[in-house]
């Protein structure tokens, strides 16, 4: 059976989850690596809020406020 | 002046802010101003008042920067080998762990409620490398699909990944030291 991924590994994953289509396999390994893995979870929620956080400033700036 | 253009005049120093952390180049960003500036006022007309006048002036700015981009491909890119080879050796050990525990950074709400956030984040993309920077806001402001940065920039998608991974991870370490670990102090 194949290694599994290290957090390394599934942290490049987790980023190229934002601009590319993970393969079936890559999406399978990474799920069960961050299942089991406390800080990749972590790393998961940080990421989250960051696309929350641009998605929120890009409004801003587009000029929903008026400032 | 009239009012209209009194109007467009300021707002100009808030575009040429965005303009520059897009191109991370101030004649490129002036350009791209002067252009979106001068579009506007020669077709005042095609603005109907229904969205904010600086909403309006960004859509144009967003076509503006890409014309630059496009423009100064070349130099736009150049700089690939600009970053250090790794910053992934700063965060993880040799055999592939954390070195540190990522933080808890709490509810997303509670930070993206907070204008000084912004201000940070911005100061953040502000301080990537200039070709991170590009690419980063070429993907999360203008929103352009990976495939189109790459050909506007003739880059290939690796590089594209790498450099998007580069700065994202950057990002998050700017995040943390300038917004999370000073929040005691806030």
């Amino acid at each position: 059976m194949k290694n599994s991924l290290t957090c390394r590994e599934a942290t490049r994953l987790l980023l190229e989850d934002e601009d590319r289509e993970l393969t079936t396999s890559e999406r399978l390994e990474l799920q069960v690596h961050v299942k089991i893995c406390f800080a990749c979870q972590r790393f998961v929620a940080q990421l989250n809020l960051m696309r929350r956080a641009t998605r929120a400033w890009r409004k801003h700036s587009d000029g929903d406020s008026e400032t | 002046m009239s009012d209209f253009a009194n109007q467009v005049e300021r707002l100009r120093p808030q575009l040429l802010r965005f303009a520059r952390t897009q191109l991370r180049n101030d004649a490129w960003a002036e350009d791209a101003v002067s252009e979106t500036v001068l579009a506007a006022l020669e077709r005042p007309g095609s603005f109907t008042g229904q969205s904010h006048l600086k909403t309006w002036l960004v859509g144009i700015l967003k076509h503006k920067v890409v014309d630059q981009l496009r423009r100064h491909t070349r130099e736009a890119t150049v700089l690939m080998g600009e970053d250090d080879e790794d910053f992934d050796e700063a965060l993880f050990q040799a055999d592939g762990h954390w070195r540190d525990m990522p933080r808890d950074w709490g509810d997303p709400d509670a930070a993206c409620s907070q204008r000084q956030f912004f201000e940070v984040l911005q100061a953040c993309c502000e301080g990537l490398p200039p070709v991170q920077a590009r690419v980063f806001m070429m993907r999360e402001w203008l929103e352009l699909e990976a495939d189109e940065i790459c050909s506007e920039l003739e880059i290939t998608s690796s590089n594209l990944w790498v450099l998007l991974h580069r700065a994202r991870l950057r990002l998050r370490d700017c995040l943390q030291v300038r917004w999370f670990d000073s929040a005691v102090t806030r």
